[in-house]
């Protein structure tokens, strides 16, 4: 049999996609379509020693959902922690990234620095940040003491417990600061010249040159946080662990404890939908809007 | 290269890396002479010492009936049991015995994922009177036996008897005899109240720092105060859930009214300066709590972390609230059980029953502090016992008003629900008769959901 270049080329391609191909369909694809049946069924894991087929029941599982005060209370504080942590860890690590990006003595220091505790596991650093925010011994409310003021329970406290996780969140910045650097350092210098002579100061030559050209990064790392916050899980769940009284029991933790605590798989795989369907939703009003804002070379 | 050489050498590369993944591992030695033996996987929850302690175990069963009938057992000790041997039964490749807790009885036997050992049992002339009534009931579900004992235990009240001294003109000033337990919640109320300690902090508040009682503290069993009331969150008989009765009402009023009476604000603040349980900065081992509400462990606990703490504490039956009510105590336990789909279970029963021999339950439960199980307690284990309050938990665990786990397919889910009530009770966020409210529909809904599907699973199985 002989073969035309292009076929020969195509399957080339193929063979070499293939790896990648085919762990795609078994670990993300086939899950995918998996979740999106069960979330129609009843279904345990280990129900008749695992021997047991999922029983279809439609949108059930939906309607329980919405009649499910727990779940409306998860997806509230789940939005809550998105509008707290979002905004701030976009702001922070753009501004860390343009600190960065100026020419200072010790500057591969400092970019290390930044860096550096975004590798330590989220187990270490949520360990690392119960004692920082414990409220008799802590060193933040042990600081704050020095000032006469006598800090709150932040990770005990009902009203503290999120803006607590949405401060915390800035310590894992370190990869959303070298994309921006990334993209920082790839902005011509030629524009910035031209905004000189034209009179721009620093200000405006970040809003008018800066910005405009990194927007497809801000783009970029934007659409990462939507769905790095809206799945939120490991630190509270080692922290606090959904305490105190649900304040930080996010969606993703109700998810886990429904599948593997009360073997619900079905009820979980519905939720799983609407988490899916939230970060769809949000990332598509995110690039409606981007036609306004991003500007591409 | 033409193209069936890529495509032989893509087979290749993937071939090898499934041999690699799922491919022959090396077969666990034995001793010689047992290279035949039939292996037993047993998998426990504990950590050390106590997977430590239980291997002393293993390691006779291994050198005695194991020798005889040819059975080894093979031992791993690992966190999140359930949620492994879950994903372990699922994938059809189970442990023999799994070491999981009372709880697991009603979840994990609804759902099918256990062996009943009914027959096993009768077989091996395991029978009700062999135990405690309180455990023998909590080993059943739906009239199903789904696993027996390796360790039980019942809670008490155990306080400092070096601080109660310390304080015994304070205590007698508040009308409370420093030599002696509280006998009711008044009385405890009261000592608490008197053994209570507060500074001043930088913005002028009072700052607790030795607390006498606080039902949070640890608050493992916070969410069973009820039984010390006469009450109950959950009534077998009607499988019906009673947030509402007035008995269980009273009880998380008795728990709310620590914060009424002490400040959320300042409760919060001392419970986030107290250690973990198993560390030196246990609350109870520092001194910052005087009063709690433990099981027979402690005196393990309280020998490892501060052994010059052997002689300044004591245990007695935690006091209810009417004094009619003697001897009032949660009685839960650890358990060995077969899940579905284990491949030896007539040789993993051998190995269960072997623990629940008299000599090894005993020796087990001494290793571990713990009460036995079973009805008859040899003099030795008492007598030698690390615990020298034993014989307080004997006699909790043999009370008529003893409670096991509850026999409920959901108690989990319900349970957690009812912790993070008791929070909000306790952080005074919201108010007992609306939490409870709350929590009758949300308890009576899971059950509902749970039957829900158990039906859709009958139906289905009927066509």
């Amino acid at each position: 049999m002989t073969l035309s270049k292009d076929t020969r080329n195509l399957c080339k391609g193929l063979a070499f996609l293939s790896p990648w191909l085919l762990g795609f369909a078994v670990f993300t694809a086939a899950p995918l379509a998996l979740a999106i049946y069960l979330s129609l069924c009843y279904f345990s894991l280990s129900r008749n020693g695992g021997n047991s087929a999922a029983i279809f029941r439609g949108l059930a599982n939906y309607r329980e959902l919405f009649h499910d005060a727990l779940f409306w209370q998860v997806l509230r504080t789940s939005l809550l922690y998105s509008a707290m942590a979002l905004p701030a860890g976009m702001l922070m690590s753009l501004a860390v990234a343009i600190l960065l990006n100026s020419k200072v003595i010790g500057q591969s220091v400092f970019r290390t620095m930044v860096f550096l505790p975004s590798l330590v596991p989220s187990v270490a650093s949520a360990v690392l940040w119960m004692w920082l925010f414990n409220q008799k011994l802590g060193l933040i409310n042990n600081f704050l003491g020095h000032f006469g003021i006598a800090g709150p329970g932040w990770i005990s406290d009902a009203t503290w417990v999120l803006p607590a996780f949405a401060l915390m969140s800035l310590w894992g910045i370190g990869n959303t600061i070298v994309i921006y650097l990334a993209g920082l350092q790839d902005v011509p210098r030629e524009l910035y010249e031209a905004a000189e002579l034209d009179g721009a100061g620093p200000l405006s030559r970040m809003w008018n040159v800066t910005l405009p050209m990194i927007s497809p990064v801000i783009f970029f790392n934007l659409v990462m946080a939507i769905i790095g916050v809206l799945q939120v899980f490991d630190v509270p769940y080692v922290m606090t662990n959904g305490g105190p009284a649900h304040a930080s029991y996010f969606f993703t933790s109700y998810l886990f404890d429904k599948a593997m605590k009360y073997q619900e798989f079905g009820y979980a795989s519905a939720m799983a939908m609407v988490q899916f369907a939230l970060v769809l939703l949000l990332t598509g009003i995110a690039f409606w809007t981007s036609r306004k804002w991003v500007h591409y070379r | 290269m033409p193209i069936v050489r890529y495509i032989a050498v893509s087979v290749l590369i993937l071939a090898a890396a499934m041999v690699l993944v799922f491919g022959p591992r090396p077969a666990p030695a034995l001793p010689p002479g047992r290279e035949n033996d039939v292996i037993v996987q047993y998998w426990e929850k504990w950590t050390d010492p106590e997977a430590s302690q239980m291997r002393q175990i293993v390691d006779d069963f291994n050198r005695s009936v194991g020798a005889e009938k040819h059975i080894t057992v093979q031992y791993l000790s690992m966190t999140n049991i359930d949620q492994k041997t879950l994903v372990a039964i699922s994938a059809g490749v189970p442990p023999d015995i799994a070491g999981m807790w009372d709880a697991n009885i009603a979840q994990y036997g609804a759902l099918g994922s256990l062996e009943p050992l009914d027959d096993l049992a009768a077989a091996a002339g395991i029978t009700a009177d062999y135990y405690k009534p309180v455990y023998w009931k909590g080993c059943h579900y739906d009239g199903h036996l789904y696993g027996l004992i390796s360790t039980p235990a019942a809670v008490a009240l155990h306080w400092n008897t070096r601080i109660f001294s310390a304080n015994a003109d304070v205590l007698r000033a508040h009308g409370c005899d420093p030599d002696q337990p509280p006998k009711t919640l008044a009385d405890l109320d009261r000592y608490a109240q008197a053994l209570e300690t507060f500074s001043l902090g930088v913005d002028g508040k009072k700052h607790l720092e030795r607390a006498g009682y606080l039902p949070m503290e640890p608050g493992w069993y916070v969410n069973l105060t009820p039984y010390w009331f006469g009450g109950d969150v959950w009534d077998p008989a009607t499988k019906k859930f009673t947030f509402t009765d007035p008995r269980v009402i009273a009880a998380l009023k008795w728990v709310q009214s620590y914060s009424d009476r002490l400040g959320q604000d300042a409760v919060a603040e001392f419970s986030s300066s107290t250690g973990g349980f198993n560390t030196p900065q246990n609350a109870f081992v520092t001194g910052q709590v005087v009063m709690e509400q433990q099981g027979p462990w402690m005196a393990n606990i309280l020998h490892s972390l501060k052994p010059e703490m052997d002689h300044d504490w004591a245990a007695a039956p935690f006091p209810a609230a009417d004094p009619a009510l003697k001897d009032v105590s949660f009685c839960g336990f650890d358990i060995l059980s077969i899940p579905k789909g284990a491949k030896h279970k007539q040789e993993a029963f051998d190995f269960i029953a072997f623990v629940n021999t008299q000599a090894e339950m005993e020796k087990l439960c001494s290793l571990h502090s713990k009460n036995s199980p079973l009805a008859k307690v040899s003099p030795e284990f008492i007598k030698n016992h690390p615990n020298p309050y034993i014989g307080v938990f004997e006699e909790l665990a043999a009370s008529p008003n003893a409670h096991g786990p509850m026999d409920c397919p959901v108690a989990t889910e319900v349970g957690g629900e009812l912790m993070s009530c008791i929070q909000a009770i306790s952080a005074e966020t919201a108010t007992v008769p609306e939490r409870m409210a709350y929590m009758q529909d949300f308890a009576t809904r899971s059950y509902q959901r749970f039957l829900d599907t158990q039906e859709a699973y009958r139906r289905a199985a009927a066509k």
